[in-house]
């Protein structure tokens, strides 16, 4: 291959990139497939309109974002080279990628990224209808470049973090004038990426070539990559082990198959590409229920919740306290001092109780609630269990409500017909994004993973609206970190146990788990050894 | 042969009542309890005959628990299926015409349907309470033990005995149950075993699909709790597999026992 | 020509109930809670309710059930299945995109348990009360209490992991570009470990029945008759008593097409084959009604082909029996 300056810059970004390959690299090599387990399929693959990792698992590598995470956290051009904002934020001007070409040939121009934040972030992009509610106008004063115009002050530290997973860019011309959400190229996606889409076969694969005429000159290095369907769990493991896939990205695997993968040589079974990826588990309140409408009584719950020890024994060690909504692994924002804020303590959840008025009974029992679990992943129906286990042990006999994912949603958020849920709550970056909304007031009923337990306060309601418009980072973060502050107390929710997601990669994938969102991004630079 | 195989089949049966009787007393804390450390293989640890499963709770507490469970859930909802069986199929059996069009249509829209499909979407509707769960087994069970029982009331309501009875003024409600229902009896007796070991199973495929009850101690539950550790604790998802493999071996043996017992030469083939 | 109008005649008659069935089904979905638009919402992990608005009133979600029912019924009897929700395109595709993966799945079972109950059954009877005989059917009521799934498990841990020898799931290597014969036989190979599972269940009620019934025919007259004509034992047996034995397995087979169907539904959940029947769990779990109804209508065109092709297999064993 031809060796030039930019290749080899490349090649050694790459390298560095990934630290921990300690033995020597002698350059990613050329060629192969690789295959990547995903257990769901997915209705759309269309990044621009639906925001799910499971999307971006298979898209990313097919259409890309105006920026993408580089190995530190920071924004990494993709489709935007560069940007600037005025003081004020509601200006942002972004400077497009010259020469990038659509997989059908047309030429990437600014008309895309006004079309796709105006028509499709804007209108029909979960998460972004909100990010972007006071997105005005995408100007586009010549075909490289893009300037996003707000009425309200749009932070840019927010906005860039959001693009890395709210950013993708559709084509105008295969979009325009077409009903959205039945064009055919929502599964057949045409992007800008370092691999074209080739086939989805339903139920079974998805497979993406290389594309030989991508920006990044020298990239991809992979002939092919094949996603496969396989919803056992159980199965995937196999097949991993028997080499038929080389990736189980999302916590894909059974937690006892990761555990056990981790101790064989062949594979990386860990959390590193995943840090972008931080996801809570919940337990959830429904502050209209009478026992629940007492604070001291959500705090004893809290309080009656071992979860280092559910960590240790339950997820092998796969998780640790959250101390709030904020995980750990957001270093721009997470409260540094800050600890879990109720400790597993028995005799203190049984004192609030009693303080609240709710004695024990004959039976040694208080009073009964029900738990609905969500559906996702294996750590919930175990978390669920423990919640059952844990709470009579205070003296609340606790009656889990096994729902499907639509029933879950319906009963819980939208009939508010629940006392206590467990989920998840997954922190896309900036708190902005998904994470305030769990506390906001005013979410209207039906709206799944906000603010639906009867809770308001109104100091809260400020400290977020105020954090959403700021535009210093210093003083973002300090409003966030009160807003933390005033929600620990508040507890609408318990946001107990932070995750990140795991990856299970053969060893023999070079340039694997290289940036905090890695099964989210681009895989121009993977290859086999 | 067929004497010491339904000689079997009782011990079995009685066996997996004993347990289930005994379960109360041998295990008094609650199964679902948090019991030791989780997934500790059966013999490591003296208070866990048969180890822990992963969420830490007793497995020989839940097999006993377990017993009263199965056979519970399998008795009611056979009950079920019978009674709504009988109920269709004597009512087809003995009045003909239209009314057997009409329940028949009924039962053959049951029997075209998968049931475990039915299954699935009544689930979904209803719930997964073990109440639910049993009544909807039932409900997907009748349709043979119907047209098993419209056979034989179609056959016996021509017989003169219930001629005699007409003419002596019996209505038709006494006729069919006094009369005609203890004559038809045998064969569904031996049926019930079979609907009863398919509802055991069906709970079992349920239970492993995540759909039935958590909050009971079921052997289906615990074989789809142990789907996760398959691998490595296979012992989890082993041990109810066998429970169950020898719970509906009881119940099939004693089943085919009776029937050989009722049939002692006529050996006529079991749908 | 006489078939067609057979199979048609058929499909006539069973009409009323196949309307029982869809009618019923759309209108117990009616009562679960949640639709296909919470599902989705569920996937995308979120989503605000002007969305959840736009999308309820694109898949017609917003108008009143009696309406819902109506249309449906409508489009059915233009013999349109309408719109998948899950997938977009219309469900008649995506079903026969699915198809083949059942039908091979489960007419492969059905072979396997055909032909294994027959075979060990003829065994059975003809040592009957021996010891063969007695394995047989201990074997067969092992084969019959175990749960399919467990048993699926079980059959990947040990032949696809420890072994190596079989593939611990779907239905053919993918990206690697096979065709012609080495693609059917790549599809064979990974139908193994399903196959036998699902057939294990039914092999054990054909084995029974199978053994019953040839057992009651070898005590028949004409036999005996046979017998004493000097015809030897093997032409006895393959002549004259096989072809009436097997009238009550046929029998059953008609019978079970649907439960067979049903148990498709795990196992192939189990060894993530791209079928029907995890289909249909797929459209419960999601609401898709359209899909849902669509495959219940295509799985009673099976069963009622299967009950054709039932009842002409009898004609031909048992000249005796009438069209």
């Amino acid at each position: 291959m031809p060796l030039t300056r930019r290749t080899a810059l490349l090649a050694g970004a790459a390298t560095l990139a990934a630290p921990q390959l300690a033995t020597a690299q002698p350059g990613p090599k050329r060629g192969g497939i690789v295959t990547v387990h995903i257990n769901a399929e997915q209705r759309i693959l269309n990044p621009a309109l639906r925001a799910s990792t499971g999307v971006y698992l298979i898209t990313s590598k097919i259409m890309e974002a105006l920026v993408d995470l580089d190995a530190a956290g920071k924004p990494d051009p993709m489709l935007a080279v560069s940007w600037a904002s005025t003081p004020d934020g509601l200006t942002h001007t972004f400077a497009l990628r010259p020469g990038v070409k659509w997989h059908d040939g047309k030429p990437f121009t600014a008309a895309d990224v006004q079309y796709t934040a105006m028509e499709l972030w804007k209108k029909e992009l979960n998460y972004a209808t909100t990010l972007q509610q006071y997105l005005v106008a995408v100007d586009t004063p010549d075909d490289h470049t893009a300037v996003f115009r707000y009425s309200r002050p749009m932070p840019q530290d927010l906005l860039l973090r959001a693009l890395a997973d709210l950013g993708y860019i559709a084509p105008k011309h295969v979009f325009a004038g077409t009903d959205v959400l039945q064009n055919p190229a929502n599964t057949a996606p045409i992007g800008t990426g370092p691999f074209r889409f080739v086939r989805y076969e339903r139920g079974q694969y998805v497979i993406a070539d290389r594309n030989p005429d991508y920006w990044k000159p020298g990239l991809p290095y992979l002939d092919r990559i094949v996603w496969r369907f396989i919803n056992d769990r159980a199965a995937a493991a196999a097949a991993l082990e028997s080499g038929q896939i080389q990736i189980s990205p999302l916590s894909s695997l059974s937690l006892a198959d990761m555990d056990r993968l981790q101790k064989d040589p062949r594979f990386e079974v860990s959390t590193r590409g995943n840090e972008a990826n931080a996801v809570e588990n919940t337990v959830e309140y429904n502050c209209r229920n009478k026992y629940l409408a007492d604070v001291r009584v959500r705090q004893a719950i809290a309080h009656a919740l071992d979860i280092p020890f559910f960590c240790e024994n339950f997820l092998y060690g796969f998780g640790k306290p959250a101390t709030g909504p904020i995980p750990s692994t957001s270093k721009a924002f997470f409260p540094a001092t800050s600890k879990p804020p109720y400790p597993f303590d028995v005799a203190r959840a049984n004192a609030l109780l009693d303080e609240a008025g709710f004695k024990r009974g004959a039976g040694g029992q208080r009073f009964g609630l029900r738990l609905l679990p969500t559906v996702a992943g294996e750590d919930v129906p175990l978390f669920a269990t423990f919640i059952q286990q844990s709470l009579d042990a205070v003296g609340i006999k606790v009656e889990i409500i096994q729902l499907d994912a639509a029933g879950f949603l319906s009963r819980t958020y939208k009939d508010w017909d629940f006392d206590l849920a467990t989920g998840w709550h997954q922190y896309r970056g900036d708190p902005a994004v998904s994470t305030t909304v769990w506390y906001r007031s005013g979410s209207p009923r039906g709206a799944p993973w906000t603010n639906q337990f009867g809770w308001q306060s109104d100091q809260a309601d400020k400290l977020m609206d105020d954090a959403a418009s700021e535009t210093d980072p210093a003083k973002r973060r300090a409003l966030y970190a009160d807003v933390v502050r005033v929600v620990d107390e508040g507890l609408p929710v318990y946001m107990a146990i932070e995750r990140q997601f795991i990856t299970a990669s053969s060893k023999a994938l070079v340039n694997a788990n290289n940036n905090p969102r890695w099964a989210s991004s681009h895989w121009a630079d993977l290859s086999l050894a | 042969m067929r004497g010491w195989a339904a000689r079997i089949g009782l011990g079995l049966t009685v066996l997996v009542l004993l347990m289930a009787l005994s379960a109360g007393w041998l295990f008094p804390r609650d199964p679902l309890g948090l019991a030791g450390r989780p997934l500790q293989w059966p013999g490591d640890n003296a208070r866990f005959w048969l180890g822990t499963d992963n969420s830490g709770r007793d497995i020989a507490a839940q097999i006993f628990h377990g017993a009263r469970v199965s056979l519970l859930i399998g008795a009611s909802a056979t009950a079920i299926a019978l009674v709504i069986g009988t109920g269709i199929g004597a009512l087809a059996g003995y009045y003909g015409g239209w009314v057997d069009d009409v329940l028949m249509r009924v039962t053959e829209a049951f029997q075209t349907l998968p049931n475990f499909l039915l299954l699935l979407v009544l689930v979904a509707v209803f719930g997964s309470d073990i109440r639910t769960v049993t009544v909807a087994i039932g409900l997907v069970s009748w349709p043979a033990s119907a047209r098993l029982t419209r056979a034989e009331f179609l056959t016996l309501r021509n017989r003169d005995f219930v001629a005699g009875c007409r003419t002596l003024g019996m209505g038709d409600a006494a006729i069919m149950l006094r009369e005609i229902l203890p004559n038809a009896l045998p064969p569904l007796i031996v049926y019930a075993s079979v609907v009863m070991a398919g509802a055991i199973l069906l709970e079992s495929a349920l239970a492993f699909l995540g759909l039935s009850d958590p909050n009971i101690a079921s052997w289906g539950n615990l074989i789809g709790r142990g789907r996760g550790v398959l691998r490595t604790q296979w012992f989890v998802s082993a041990i109810p597999g066998a429970a169950i493999l020898l719970t509906v071996l009881a119940v099939s043996l004693l089943g085919q026992g009776v029937n050989d017992a009722l049939n002692p030469r006529l050996r006529r083939p079991r749908a | 020509m006489p078939l067609l109008l057979l199979a048609l005649r058929r499909l006539a008659l069973r009409l009323p109930t196949l309307g029982l069935i869809l009618v019923g089904l759309f209108l117990l979905l009616q009562l679960a809670p949640g639709d296909t638009v919470d599902a989705m919402l569920a996937q995308m992990g979120g989503g605000d309710p002007a969305l959840a608005d736009r999308l309820r009133s694109f898949y017609g979600l917003d108008a009143t059930v009696p309406v819902q029912l109506g249309r449906y019924l409508w489009r059915l009897v233009r013999l349109d299945l309408g719109q998948s929700a899950i997938y977009g395109k219309p469900v008649l595709d995506v079903i026969l995109e699915r198809l083949p993966a059942t039908l091979l799945l489960t007419l492969s079972s059905l072979g396997l348990a055909v032909a294994g109950g027959m075979a060990l059954g003829v065994l059975a009877a003809r040592r009957a009360d021996g010891w063969p005989d007695t394995a047989i059917s201990l074997l067969g009521l092992l084969f019959y209490a175990t749960p399919s799934f467990w048993l699926g498990l079980m059959g990947i841990v040990v032949f696809a992991v420890k072994l190596a020898w079989l593939p611990a799931g779907g239905l053919q290597e993918v990206g690697t570009g096979l065709a012609g014969w080495a693609a059917v036989l790549d599809i064979a190979w990974h139908l193994v470990l399903p196959t036998a599972t699902l057939s294990l269940i039914f092999m054990a009620i054909y084995l029974r029945v199978m053994r019953a019934s040839m057992l009651e025919v070898l005590g028949l007259d004409f036999v005996r008759a046979a017998r004493a004509k000097g015809v030897t034992e093997g032409r006895v047996l393959v002549r004259h008593v096989l072809r009436n034995a097997l009238l009550p397995v046929v029998t059953l087979v008609g019978l079970q097409g649907a439960t067979l169907l049903g148990g498709s539904v795990v196992v192939e959940s189990v060894f993530s084959l791209p079928g029907l029947g995890r289909l249909a769990y797929e459209s419960v779990v999601q609401r898709d009604l359209n899909m849902l109804l669509g495959i219940v209508f295509a799985s009673t065109l099976l069963v009622i082909l299967v009950n054709l092709a039932v009842d002409l297999v009898y004609a031909r064993l048992d000249p005796r029996i009438a069209r």
